[in-house]
């Protein structure tokens, strides 16, 4: 049984600027390797400039990686149009607030994706829509809200409903929770976790709240300096995590709004 | 359905929709905006309602002063240059000359300027270095002077002059729209409609178009503004309307050795060109407060 999502020596490098004519190559993440399951969460932890950003970038098809593989279902992502790229791979912005286009209407927005990559037609698209909405809890009105009119969490809502309108196999969320406050970030997680549950979809995660992870993932990366230091499940890592720069991080991320 | 629709206020306006009831409540702007129309119509239909023709000579009327001032003849409500024809007349006609021109430069730069700034932004590689950089370099001539240059290549006429005018105008508009593009991409709703699979026109077309009215508005009105100028400029030195034509610049030129003698033959056509530019840059400036405000 192949993994669902296979990357293999995957590295990727800045050019710097360093002097007038010269530049050097400022090393982003990499070589990693690692797998993800269908249905599983795997958790990208790690300080600032750590790469875990640049690295599902990668993933999502918004860089290029110097070196290395990726395979979807087998298949090298770099043999794979745009629009079947699109079918197994979607990105959830880290700001709803500025990945949703001002100018649109929330329906024209879940729109665009299917219009591009799918042939279905007008009123099958109208549908799958409306399933989409329903799935995160939106009411079909909002189909004619603009984005600045709906609170940060149904934008939050409409962008993962962009996500999921095109049924992918992998999502990938870029520190989508840093914005919300604690209750609302519940909310949200919850949502994820059902429509996990639901369509067995896959989460690549960055984030930085280590009790969140925990919650969520099954599989933590933990990566310094765009080198993986340690992987494995959730249990393992925070329970007995082996580096030091892990135990920063779980001891930095103890829970304030206990106190 | 949860929408009530019990009331008006709660209809959901599309963003053009909002911008023009914010616009529609400066009333000055929106005096501005009829000035505009009436100014248009009175370019186009000036021949047909002038009470005399611009060319018509009387030499039983020549200098008269404006109607209100003592001399003067309700026949003439302007007064009459030195070979007697009407001003009224030579300025409403040089009004489509002056104003004509400029919305005629604006449009067409405005259009050309924007399909390059965008393909420029748009793309990558040599094809961008070669929109971008070589326009930039263009730049550097302020571009009055690189419109006497064109104008000496193509020879002095009104037609040779708009076209001086628009290609001296083009690198500013192109270099503008670049920049509110290129600004514009760094966006995440348009990296995500990029990652959509969005084509280039697409992606301009729901994701760009939309979100740059405002830097539009001011780029255009400046450019409107520079045409005006310049075309009144140009007529002024002797390098854009030739003699019978009576574009405004000029008509101001040929009164200037009577302005001691006849001082209105001067005021006027430079009155109608302060006025232009005024009535377009509050009309403007007044939509482009109103996109702001409706962007908010």
């Amino acid at each position: 049984m192949q993994p669902l999502l296979n990357v293999v020596n995957l590295f990727k490098s800045f050019k710097q600027v360093s002097g007038l004519f010269t530049s050097r190559d400022r090393i982003a993440f990499g070589p990693v390797n690692f797998t993800l399951e269908k249905a599983q969460t795997l958790a990208v932890v790690g300080e600032s400039g750590s790469g875990k950003s640049a690295l599902v970038r990668t993933i999502a098809g918004l860089l290029k990686a110097n070196s290395g593989d990726i395979y979807i279902k087998g298949k090298n992502i770099s043999s794979l149009s745009s629009q079947e790229r699109c079918l197994s791979v979607r990105m959830i912005f880290q700001d709803p607030s500025s990945s949703l286009n001002p100018k649109m209407t929330v329906g024209k927005i879940l729109n665009a994706p299917l219009e591009l990559n799918t042939d279905l037609n007008a009123e099958q698209r109208h549908q799958q829509i409306l399933d989409t909405l329903k799935l995160v809890g939106l009411l079909p009105d909002y189909l004619a809200f603009f984005p600045n009119m709906l609170s940060s969490v149904q934008k939050h809502q409409v962008a993962i409903a962009r996500a999921m309108i095109l049924n992918p196999d992998i999502i990938i969320a870029d520190e989508i929770l840093a914005m919300l406050d604690i209750s609302l970030r519940f909310k949200i997680i919850n949502l994820l976790l059902k429509i996990q549950k639901e369509k067995e979809i896959s989460y690549i995660f960055v984030a930085h709240n280590m009790h969140l992870v925990r919650h969520m993932s099954d599989h933590i990366i933990v990566l310094h300096h765009g080198k993986i230091i340690e992987k494995g499940t959730t249990e393992k890592i925070c329970h007995s995590p082996q580096h030091e720069q892990t135990k920063y991080l779980l001891v930095s991320h103890q829970p304030d709004y206990r106190k | 359905m949860l929408i009530n629709n019990g009331f008006n206020e709660d209809k959901i306006q599309s963003p053009l929709r909002y911008i023009w009831s914010i616009f529609k409540s400066k009333s000055i702007a929106v005096v501005a905006m009829w000035l505009v129309i009436l100014l248009i119509f009175a370019a186009i239909f000036a021949p047909h309602f002038v009470p005399h023709s611009p060319l018509a000579q009387n030499s039983d009327k020549m200098l008269l002063p404006p109607y209100w001032v003592d001399g003067g003849d309700i026949d003439h409500i302007l007064g009459t240059d030195d070979l007697g024809r009407d001003t009224l007349s030579r300025v409403f006609h040089g009004l489509q000359f002056t104003f004509g021109g400029a919305i005629l430069i604006t449009f067409i730069v405005a259009i050309i300027g924007m399909v390059i700034g965008a393909s420029a932004a748009l793309t990558k590689g040599i094809k961008a270095s070669i929109l971008h950089h070589l326009l930039d370099a263009l730049l550097a001539i302020p571009s009055l002077l690189l419109a006497l240059i064109l104008i000496t290549i193509f020879g002095p006429s009104y037609y040779n002059c708009l076209i001086a005018i628009s290609l001296s105008l083009l690198p500013q508009f192109i270099r503008a729209s670049y920049l509110a593009i290129e600004q514009e991409l760094g966006k995440q709703y348009i990296i995500a409609l990029q990652l959509d699979g969005a084509t280039n026109l697409r992606l301009f077309r729901y994701g760009i178009l939309p979100n740059i009215l405002e830097p539009t508005i001011t780029v255009i009105n400046r450019l409107f503004t520079m045409a005006i100028i310049e075309i009144a400029t140009l007529g002024f030195l002797g390098f854009g309307a030739q003699l019978p034509q009576t574009e405004l610049g000029s008509l101001i030129a040929s009164s200037m050795e009577l302005i001691y003698l006849s001082p209105w033959l001067v005021i006027f056509p430079g009155l109608a060109i302060f006025l232009v530019i005024v009535i377009v840059n509050v009309f403007a400036e007044g939509l482009r407060h109103a996109v702001i405000e409706g962007e908010e």
